[in-house]
């Protein structure tokens, strides 16, 4: 049986000028994805995959167990989805669609829709075609925690929030994984959101996965190593470095498998190790995989 | 008919409550114009046409392509239904809003024409005619509206279907069948009406069916 809440497996979906390729992806109960990529990655593709908004041309998704597309109407029964693309039902107010909400799906929590109202300083009386964007996405992440699903697929929620709201909004899904039978898959191409909220992290770019681990792993093993080298003496060969710039005697290499014998390999030139941020991380591994595939 | 569907459904009649309300106004009070003179008939019949007509495109504009453009399309594909669900609940939805305005002004018309004396109930058989033919065009509008992708592609059903009206009463008016008849004391249901009826319901169906086999079956919807 599949316990997973979310896999992909090699999924390829064509579009005429863009291609996602051999996309896997694996998410566990309890479980929080960043799912990173710069704009026009493949982000909202693979998202809309997720949900059963596009079909794949080639590949394997299933979502809680069920098969997507072709079971998609129980598969979404259990997951909340925001966009910050989407918007509610401009003719109808929040507390309409909290209602609709209500009659469609038994697990409606009103107690916490309430609170989450109050938490977002949403008026439900309002007009979904009056709300600002934050209001919007503030209104559709009340509309999918309150019935509490086992899954939650977030693409860019916190894109054009102010920092108020986005702290509001990140609070509120770190509180949905003290049950850890839920679990979260939150694209976004803020690395600072997704450094602190989610345990792992998939790379994507250019319609492929360039990476995936848990964040401790990333940070970890990604550093930057500063070295100064002695007039006329060269480096080593040396393993797992991905970047490398070179200023006079002054040498910066990028690893993506730190480790100290690494340092003992390189010898006494280094002068320091740096620790990267998710974002430079992030930069380095694109552009090392763009490099690598000739992009 | 599932739960979701039932309430997608009840969604379209509310989210196109003003438009339905409205057009069945429009569409009663057209026909209460008509019976105020010659001239008013003709302003009344005019007016009630463009209400049935212009009725019909807003739900198709506003429920399908609007809810596609302001990306309201993502929060109802996030509902838990197939895109097959999806295309049941927005045709019978749409189609119950535009029912009530059509069923209320065109039971108005025939009631203008069998209970006003300066109206010939020869009349009756082509009115008839005319309103089935303008559900059938709605039918086609939406089935276009839900299958063409594009803004553009819709708008261009629509100003097809917009010709049609034209060239049914232009063609439809002036068939021996029918004209001789029109301005006559009683109505004659001819072989000329009911072919033309049975053309126009069998438009209907195919085009109130047809979403069901190619849109519902559609890989990708946003």
């Amino acid at each position: 049986m599949n316990d997973k809440h979310l896999s992909m497996h090699r999924v390829r979906k064509n579009y005429r000028f863009f291609t996602l390729d051999d996309v896997s992806l694996e998410l566990e109960p309890g479980q929080i994805m960043g799912f990173v990529g710069p704009n026009g990655a493949g982000k909202s593709t693979t998202l809309r995959l997720a949900m059963g908004m596009v079909a794949p041309d080639a590949g394997e998704i299933r979502v809680l167990g069920c098969a997507m597309p072709a079971d998609q109407a129980a598969a979404k029964r259990d997951v909340g989805f925001v966009s910050a693309e989407m918007r509610l039902l401009p003719h109808a107010t929040i507390e309409w669609h909290m209602n609709f909400m209500k009659a469609i799906y038994p697990e409606w929590d009103g107690g916490y829709a309430a609170t989450l109202v109050k938490r977002f300083n949403l008026r439900p009386e309002q007009n979904a075609r009056s709300l600002s964007l934050g209001e919007h996405v503030k209104a559709s992440l009340l509309l999918a925690l309150a019935r509490r699903p086992r899954l939650l697929i977030l693409d860019e929620p916190t894109t054009g929030l102010d920092p108020v709201a986005r702290h509001d909004v990140l609070s509120e899904l770190l509180d949905v994984l003290r049950d850890e039978r839920r679990s979260i898959l939150f694209s976004s191409h803020n690395t600072v959101d997704v450094e602190r909220i989610s345990d792992s992290i998939t790379f994507i770019d250019r319609g492929r996965i360039v990476d995936s681990n848990n964040k401790e792993d990333f940070l970890d093993r990604w550093r930057r190593i500063h070295l100064q080298l002695p007039p006329g003496s060269s480096l080593p060969e040396l393993p797992n470095i991905v970047g490398r710039v070179t200023d006079g005697q002054f040498v910066t290499l990028t690893t993506n498998r730190f480790s100290e014998g690494l340092r003992a390999l390189i010898g006494p030139h280094v002068r320091e190790v740096q620790r990267m941020t998710l974002e430079e991380i992030f930069v380095a591994n694109v552009m090392h995989h763009r490099e690598a595939r000739g992009q | 008919m599932n739960l979701v569907i039932r309430k997608l459904i009840a969604k379209e009649l509310y989210v196109n409550r003003w438009f339905v309300a409205g057009g069945t106004f429009s569409g009663a009070a057209s026909v209460l114009i008509a019976m105020l003179g010659k001239t008013a008939f003709n302003i009344g019949a005019l007016t009630w046409l463009t209400t049935i007509i212009a009725t019909g495109v807003m739900l198709a504009l506003y429920g399908i392509m609007n809810e596609r453009k302001e990306h309201a399309l993502q929060f109802v594909l996030s509902l838990p239904l197939s895109i097959a669900g999806y295309v049941r609940a927005k045709m019978f939805g749409l189609a119950a809003s535009f029912l009530i305005m059509w069923s209320v002004s065109c039971a108005a018309a025939l009631l203008l024409v069998f209970a006003h004396d300066g109206v010939p109930d020869g009349l009756a058989p082509y009115l008839v005619l005319l309103c089935v033919f303008m559900l059938a065009n709605f039918a086609v509008v939406l089935c276009g509206a839900l299958q063409a992708l594009t803004e553009a592609l819709t708008s261009a059903v629509i100003i097809v279907t917009n010709m049609g009206v034209s060239i049914f009463m232009f063609t439809v008016g002036p068939l021996p069948g029918i004209s001789a008849h029109m301005w006559g004391p009683a109505p004659v249901w001819n072989s000329t009406f009911w072919t033309v009826l049975g053309c126009e319901l069998a438009v209907l169906v195919i085009a109130f069916a047809l979403p069901f086999f190619l849109a519902a079956r559609r890989r990708d919807f946003v």
